[in-house]
């Protein structure tokens, strides 16, 4: 019978001890289900732990602790069996053999994958169509612009008919029209039953492409929701908006307990940010005693969950 | 075998992207030179033999450990290492494909080497003893391939594996007897000898290029072979120990 879950990842630790410095938890008790057929967005901040866990799943990396399965098969002990089921797509430049052709580089993994050379020619045709570089295909690939070569990098992670496809950041690069598309043909490979973990940066590929997302931060998953869930997940991190206030008031607001700003807009209106429980009902109180009903409250979208949850952190990783 | 194949056409195309790594090709007529004109200068025209042979043997030898080492490093370079250990063919028949290929096309150099032996020097290289010839050039090109795979596993472990590799095939030079025959050596050094496969390689050759009856080519080519069986296995174990140890270390794709 085969398993219902495409991907399942049990307590996994990893733990990398560089030479002559400390060790650094990379993951730490990270446990996730993905059922056959997901689209499922692995979001987190540089150093979060996201490519470490893609490359355990693609059997590159062993995991210091816990169990990893894909499509039932262990990643440690069945790379055998693992291995045809899965597709890698790192982000980047790197990944590719820029001095051989498009279509060089997919003969190739073809040949890798399996594949007879009938089969190598066929799906290499109809991958370079897929991706539209049909017209490019026997161009050297660094002439390639970022955009093709990440292109053909998807291109590649498919050559073997992958039921898993490991997505590491595959937009970086990309121009938003050919994002646009990417994320399309991402949707058409979730129609043909594939399982898709896709790592990214960007919240409106994660919010667009994926049918649950998880948070993860310094190696740990701090929630795993749908988009929308993710959002009423922090509904307590409301906000109020309201179009005129006297000074008095909104100096009144800042006291009431669990509002944790009040602060003007760029475009006049004021926005009061509570982070408590209730605090939205007793904000709404005060400011309907003080005559004041033009107001909107909504719920955060899933960029400031992000920001919320692991935090305004600048660029420290 | 698949997996073999598709190295050797990946080979064919990289070396067509990269003619530098056929460096080999120019170097051994000059080698050629040097050599005859050091035994014509030392009045030792019977060791014609030995100056063709040797140059044959350091471009075939540098060609596979060159790619032993550049298989790795272009791997790293081109950010694939790590999709290419984690795709369902064996990782060691692939890096044995690319390398075959290369030793194979490596044996041009018997045609220029000779050549300029002919034409610069008028020495006229003949083989008396042609199947023993063919059987030795055939069993030490897959024997060349095969240690060269035990090479490159220890190629994964270090950053540079290029330079690795250039080094590393000077020894082998020495006690290989490619130019200068092991019986010539320090006594100490033969028992190293005879575990280096180029030693049997380098006597069988060139006894097939002597007038003289060749002894016992049987056991000579199975032990070529039998160190090419062993440096291939060798290099297979090493191969997967190495791969689970970069797993572990996450060193894999570090340049």
């Amino acid at each position: 019978m085969p398993a219902m879950e495409a991907v399942v990842v049990e307590g996994i630790r990893r733990v990398f001890t560089p030479r002559k410095r400390e060790p650094v938890t990379a993951l730490d008790s990270v446990s996730l289900t993905i059922p056959v057929g997901e689209v499922h967005g692995l979001l987190g901040p540089n150093g979060a732990g996201k490519t470490t866990l893609v490359k355990i799943l693609s059997t590159v990396l062993l995991p210091t602790e816990g169990r990893a399965l894909v499509c039932g098969h262990d990643v440690v002990t069945e790379t055998k069996a693992v291995r045809p089921l899965i597709g890698i797509v790192f982000g980047g430049e790197r990944g590719l053999y820029t001095r051989l052709s498009a279509r060089q580089n997919l003969e190739y993994w073809g040949a890798l994958y399996r594949l007879s050379g009938p089969q190598i020619k066929e799906r290499t045709a109809m991958l370079l169509d897929r991706v539209g570089l049909t017209d490019r295909a026997d161009q050297r690939v660094e002439e390639f612009s970022r955009g093709m070569k990440q292109r053909l990098h998807l291109a590649r992670g498919l050559m073997g008919d992958a039921r898993v496809l490991f997505l590491d950041e595959p937009t970086t690069g990309m121009d938003p029209l050919a994002a646009r598309e990417f994320r399309k043909l991402v949707g058409d490979l979730q129609d043909e039953g594939r399982t898709i973990l896709l790592t990214t940066h960007d919240m409106v590929e994660a919010e667009t492409v994926c049918d649950r997302v998880s948070l993860i931060d310094r190696g740990r998953i701090l929630a795993t929701e749908t988009p929308r869930s993710l959002g009423s997940l922090i509904s307590r991190f409301q906000r109020i908006d309201i179009e005129d206030a006297p000074d008095a008031l909104l100096a009144q607001l800042k006291l009431v307990a669990g509002v944790s700003s009040v602060s003007p807009q760029a475009d006049g209106s004021i926005r009061i940010e509570v982070n408590e429980d209730g605090a939205t009902a007793l904000v709404l109180r005060h400011l309907v005693d003080a005559g004041i009903t033009s107001v909107k409250t909504s719920l955060p979208s899933l960029e400031e969950v992000y920001v919320q949850m692991i935090g305004e952190r600048g660029l420290v990783v | 075998m698949r997996a073999f194949l598709a190295g050797a056409r990946i080979q064919l195309r990289f070396l067509r992207s990269y003619p530098d790594s056929l460096i080999p090709f120019f170097t051994a007529p000059m080698f050629t030179v040097i050599f005859l004109m050091i035994f014509r200068h030392a009045g030792r025209p019977d060791l014609t033999a030995y100056a063709t042979v040797a140059p044959v043997f350091i471009a075939l030898w540098w060609l596979a450990l060159f790619n032993a080492g550049w298989s790795i490093q272009i791997e790293r370079w081109n950010g694939t290492i790590e999709m290419l250990v984690a795709a369902p063919s064996s990782f060691a028949a692939v890096i044995l494909g690319r390398i075959t290929t290369t030793t194979m096309i490596g044996v041009v150099s018997f045609a220029e080497t000779w050549l300029v032996a002919r034409l610069l020097f008028g020495a006229t290289v003949r083989i008396h003893h042609l199947w023993a010839f063919v059987a030795t050039i055939v069993i030490t090109l897959a024997t060349m391939a095969g240690t060269s795979v035990a090479m490159s596993s220890l190629f994964v472990l270090t950053r540079n594996a290029v330079t690795f590799s250039n080094a590393a095939s000077y020894p082998f030079y020495i006690l290989g007897g490619i130019l200068v025959p092991v019986s010539v050596l320090p006594h100490w050094i033969r028992p190293v000898s005879s575990i280096v496969f180029l030693s049997w390689s380098a006597d069988l050759l060139r006894a097939a290029l002597r007038s003289t009856p060749m002894h016992d080519v049987g056991f000579r080519l199975g032990m070529v072979a039998l160190l090419g069986v062993c440096g291939f296995a060798l290099g297979a174990w090493a191969m997967r120990v190495i791969l689970v140890r970069v797993r572990t270390s996450g060193e894999l794709g570090t340049m």
